[in-house]
């Protein structure tokens, strides 16, 4: 494992939305090289602490902290350039763009040429765009989009469009990625390959927070798994204690007991 | 506004328009050379809006109060404090930039319907401010007399110096939509267009972002109105009415949002078309109009817009319109 992220630690997070409590006291750490699963049914919060921790939404009280910076206090933007990456639910590619250009505009907070480089192609300027349309392209064979660098992102498959905003969010050579349910949607062979390429970025020290439904997806690949129910963390720890706590399998597991 | 490489009709509309507007000054007439000048200075303040529009996704009827700055800020400087006209232009155009801030600070946090509305209004007090203040603008008088432009010891007092002139600043400003639309800046502004959330996500800082690109294109239509004042040595609030606004966005919408060419060809095609009818009189509106809506059904996304969404003529008529062989 090379140089892991430092940790980013959720600290009894709490958000309401005038009287819903969507997220109540949540606690927990996403450490560099290591993927934390966080599950749960429809409605339990997964989704709004990814919101939390990107800076979408704001906690009603609680503490969010990462690399020394307090990420209560910003904006997704600034919070996106402490090296914080997030994929969205939907699928969101910048439709209009070229497959590439999804890519590329992931590089966007890289790039140090102004805009006088760009108005007089100064050679530094050029240098830059080469080199990211070059890491671009590399990054688009890693995740198997090589060959639709060039289309346009409205026109790929659903299950492409889950492999682009993974491509996207890596190309912003983040330290923490927050994924929102990567893999629904996809078949077999296909989160087969979202798993190997999730621990290849574990092995690079990227940490994880990985929401998602399908259990065993989650079960096989995580280091801690925190379940959530109504707003609250049930049950939190390794995958193996966490499987076989009978508060989860009541909670969740319990419809998906004979599935799994 | 992509890489030409892949619109090679773009390449060759351009190229064609190019040779043309060499063409026109040894065969054309007096009134063409003046209708092409005027047509290259709408270009500049469509080219613009296209990146306001266009590429950025932010929808600023306040492109006319940007010309106006340049205009009257070009006219009262070389009339009443002696300046030279192109320090008249650059300072107008300083001037426009620092009012695009204070505009971008004060309205940017609204989007879309509202944004528009808002904007709308800054043109609607334009046109009245320029009417109404009439120890600054003159009023409906206006201000003549302004002094021409000059390079090296050339005074450009003739419709073809001018329209050289205008077409070069035309040709500068497009060269620099180009360059500015496929950068990263481009990239981030087209993302911010497709969602302000994802492109927020991505690290872009988008408030920085839109007023980057209000700011350009104020420098960009303050320009187009200075040059225009030096062209005509008028200003007056005529030219910064609200339907000026609304031709702005027919020219852009006509052309395509998004394309290179675009802002040029609806620019000729809204300037043009009418004096090519005159000949109609009374009939001219009706046929130019009918004219318009036919391009806007047919192409909605214009003559060169991004997307390829032509709609065949006989699918938008009646059926029993059509002879037998073009019926549904």
């Amino acid at each position: 494992m090379t140089n892991p992220a430092p940790d980013l630690s959720v600290a009894d997070v709490t958000k309401r939305f005038g009287g819903l409590v969507a997220v109540s006291n949540v606690s927990l750490s996403i450490r560099g090289g290591r993927i934390h699963g966080l599950i749960g049914p429809n409605g339990a919060g997964k989704s709004t602490m990814i919101s939390l921790i990107s800076g979408a939404l704001r906690p009603t009280s609680g503490q969010i902290t990462f690399a020394g910076a307090d990420l209560r206090r910003l904006h997704p933007a600034s919070i996106a350039q402490l090296g914080v990456a997030r994929t969205f639910q939907q699928a969101a590619p910048l439709l209009g763009l070229s497959v590439m250009e999804n890519v590329t505009a992931g590089m966007h907070l890289h790039y140090r040429s102004g805009i006088a480089s760009v108005v007089f192609r100064l050679p530094n300027m050029r240098r830059e765009a080469s080199a990211f349309a070059a890491a671009s392209k590399q990054l688009l064979e890693r995740v198997g989009l090589a060959d639709a660098a060039e289309a346009q992102a409205g026109t790929l498959t659903f299950g492409k469009l889950r492999f682009l905003e993974i491509a996207r969010a890596m190309a912003m050579r983040p330290r923490i990625m927050l994924l929102d349910e990567p893999a629904a949607g996809l078949n077999q062979p296909e989160s087969e390959r979202l798993a190997g390429i999730l621990r290849g970025l574990r092995d690079e020290g990227i940490g994880m927070l990985l929401v998602d439904h399908d259990v065993p997806f989650v079960f096989d690949l995580c280091d801690e798994v925190t379940v959530m129910d109504s707003g609250r963390v049930i049950a939190a720890g390794d995958p193996d204690s966490v499987y076989a706590d009978p508060v989860v399998r009541e909670a969740y597991l319990g419809s998906a007991n004979e599935a799994v | 506004m992509v890489d030409f490489a892949r619109r090679p009709v773009e390449m060759a509309v351009l190229v064609l328009i190019v040779a043309g507007l060499i063409a026109v000054p040894f065969g054309g007439s007096r009134l063409a050379v003046y209708s092409l000048t005027i047509t290259a200075l709408y270009a500049i303040v469509v080219i613009s809006l296209n990146l306001l529009l266009g590429l950025a996704g932010q929808a600023s009827f306040a492109q006319t109060t940007f010309m106006a700055i340049g205009g009257y800020g070009s006219a009262l400087l070389t009339t009443r404090l002696r300046l030279d006209p192109w320090l008249a232009l650059m300072l107008a155009a300083v001037g426009a930039s620092l009012f695009a801030c204070i505009i971008g600070v004060a309205l940017w946090r609204l989007r879309g319907h509202y944004l528009s509305m808002a904007t709308f209004a800054l043109a609607l007090g334009t046109y009245s401010f320029a009417n109404a203040a009439a120890w600054l603008t003159n009023g409906t008088i206006g201000i003549s007399g302004i002094p021409p432009l000059e390079i090296g010891g050339v005074t450009l007092d003739d419709a073809l110096s001018f329209y050289i002139l205008s077409w070069g600043c035309c040709g500068i400003v497009l060269i620099l939509a180009l360059l500015l639309a496929n950068s990263h800046i481009g990239r981030a502004w087209r993302a911010l267009a497709t969602s302000p959330e994802i492109a927020a996500s991505l690290g872009i800082d988008v408030p920085r972002y839109r007023l980057l690109v209000l700011v350009i294109a104020a420098v960009i239509a303050s320009v187009s109105g200075s040059l225009y004042v030096e062209f005509t040595s008028f200003a007056g609030p005529d030219l910064y009415d609200i339907n000026i606004v609304i031709t702005l966005f027919l020219m852009l919408f006509v052309g395509g949002r998004g394309s290179t060419v675009g802002p040029i060809v609806g620019a000729g095609f809204l300037i043009i078309v009418p004096q090519m009818i005159s000949g109609l009189e009374r009939y001219q509106n009706l046929v130019f109009f009918t004219l318009l809506l036919v391009v806007i059904l047919v192409r909605p996304s214009g003559l060169f817009g991004a997307a390829d969404d032509t709609i065949p003529l006989r699918t938008l008529l009646p059926n029993w319109i059509l002879l037998p062989g073009f019926r549904r």
